[in-house]
């Protein structure tokens, strides 16, 4: 469904993706797990076509998204919805008007079907209690559940979540990834979630795999990761020089 | 230490091209956002489709146009009163006072009050656009818009420019009102000029083409003004600071825009229409 072929990537002198192919099969929920900055959230605006790669190429289902036009990649992304680390919630606008956005610009279904579906998709998030509040009265766990239903109203083909669980307690995290799971009707968090994970490191794709192999990993990046632990490769000169500090 | 002598002479020059090529680009960038704006809302008219809602075109009129009717309607008033007074009594030692409702109604409705409410609102309504915008874009809202399959241009712009291009020439007008009111006061109170008479002064001296330049060139200033400040807003880049500086940006850029065009405007037309 997605697939991602030597994509490489760069912000001015950085480099933050280098030669990174994935491939999304369909009813597949790939967790990519790196550092901040590792270029995680890139591969998803990549995807959406937001940012153009420097060199490879990225496909949805037949469309090379890099190679299309503004019009056909609009047409693409309604195929594709996307939740935020923060949410980006419009903040002018209610909980339930946000969800029915995408409802009332792209589809000529009538107010009270939009209406319908919108309850129906907050319901499912458990949010339907709080659809004529606006964005700013709400939780961080309540604006994640509210994104999710706003990502999901249009039933896309595919769902990118950057971030879905970062920021919130360990409980709501659990009932984010649960209806995560849930939603797409198919345990730290990423475990709990994914069916395969991806491992992004210094541009490069290092590890990928199952869950199961994923934890045996042999290799000390993923192992240093897992683990949490501040020996290894991971902050290999930067400890030291904080240290020395 | 020659090289070392050479560099400042050099800079100078290099720093007029390089501020020439930003300015070049700014105004390249513009007329494409406008240019961009245009198409997507034009595609989404010819899909049968409304270009936006029709709730937020209402909500910008209403804040960018009836609720700066105070703050025009004021300031041009004071002005209208200011300049009535001056003039008057310069004129009145000529005795030519009754020149004193033509000369306030000409200049208002032809420059001053298309000028002064451009600035106001460029002040007014266009930093609000911008640092709305802004804060959208830096809190990922435009971008959540656009990976809806949203057209954020349309959307977010569109209303915003639209409203601003009706609005202002109505502002304008209400200013032109409020100066030539406060005229008439003034040759009342200090120069016997009775309102009938003084209304029947503006009539004789006002010209059709007088109110129909004033009208066009308000309908410029206000694409003008929305564009850059939806453009400033739209390209903010590093947070809260960001927002603070394409909002002063935006400000400075459109009042120096506004009084530039009106300028070119001035030459192009009395140069076809010589007064």
């Amino acid at each position: 469904m997605v697939q991602l072929r030597e994509v490489q990537m760069q912000f001015e002198e950085k480099i933050v993706l280098e030669g990174v192919s994935l491939d999304v099969q369909p009813q597949e929920r790939l967790v990519i797990m790196g550092q901040s900055g590792s270029g995680k959230s890139t591969i998803l605006r990549l995807i959406l076509g937001i940012l153009r790669p420097n060199a490879g190429s990225i496909f949805f289902k037949q469309f090379e998204i890099n190679r299309l036009n503004r019009r056909k990649l609009q047409q693409v992304r309604q195929h594709v919805g996307m939740v935020y680390q923060y949410s980006a919630l419009l903040s002018s606008l209610s909980v339930h008007e946000n969800v029915a956005l995408p409802l009332e610009e792209l589809t000529d279904k009538s107010q009270s079907e939009i209406d319908r579906i919108v309850d129906e998709k907050l319901e499912l998030v458990g949010m339907q209690d709080a659809k004529d509040l606006l964005p700013d009265e709400l939780s961080g766990g309540m604006r994640k559940r509210v994104a999710l239903a706003r990502g999901l109203v249009l039933d896309p083909e595919l769902i990118l979540l950057d971030e879905p669980s970062a920021g919130l307690d360990p409980v709501i995290a659990t009932v984010v990834d649960e209806l995560i799971i849930r939603l797409t009707e198919k345990s730290k968090s990423a475990f709990r979630i994914a069916t395969r994970m991806a491992m992004l490191y210094e541009g490069k794709i290092i590890e990928e795999g199952e869950p199961e192999k994923f934890k045996q990993s042999k290799n000390p990046v993923v192992a240093q990761f897992l683990s949490g632990s501040t020996e290894g490769p991971i902050l290999e000169g930067t400890l030291d020089a904080i240290r020395k500090k | 230490m020659a090289n070392a002598e050479a560099r400042p002479t050099m800079r100078g020059p290099l720093e007029v091209v390089e501020i020439e090529r930003t300015f070049l680009r700014e105004v390249g960038s513009v007329f494409w956002f406008i240019v961009n704006t245009f198409q997507e809302t034009l595609e989404r008219v010819q899909q049968g489709r409304a270009p936006f809602r029709a709730a937020s075109f209402f909500r910008e009129s209403v804040r960018a146009g009836v609720n700066s009717v105070p703050l025009v309607g004021l300031v041009c008033f004071f002005l209208g009163l200011t300049m009535a007074l001056l003039t008057g009594y310069q004129l009145q030692r000529f005795g030519t006072e009754r020149l004193i409702p033509g000369l306030v109604a000409i200049a208002f409705t032809r420059e001053l009050g298309p000028l002064i409410t451009g600035i106001m609102v460029a002040a007014r309504i266009g930093a609000a656009f911008t640092a709305e915008l802004g804060t959208m874009q830096v809190n990922e809202e435009v971008e959540a818009i656009e990976a809806m399959g949203i057209g954020p241009l349309r959307f977010l712009a569109a209303p915003r420019m639209l409203a601003l291009f009706l609005l202002t020439p109505c502002l304008s007008t209400v200013s032109n009102l409020a100066a030539v009111f406060a005229s008439s006061l003034v040759c009342k109170a200090y120069f016997s000029i009775a309102f009938p008479y003084f209304l029947d002064l503006v009539k004789d001296s006002l010209l059709i083409r007088d109110i129909i330049t004033g009208i066009l060139k308000s309908f410029m200033f206000g694409l003008l003004i929305a564009s850059i400040a939806c453009y400033r807003g739209l390209t903010v880049k590093g947070g809260a600071a960001g927002v603070g500086t394409n909002t002063t940006s935006s400000v400075v850029t459109a009042i120096t825009t506004v009084i530039g065009f009106d300028t070119v405007y001035n030459v192009i037309y009395t140069n076809f229409y010589p007064v």
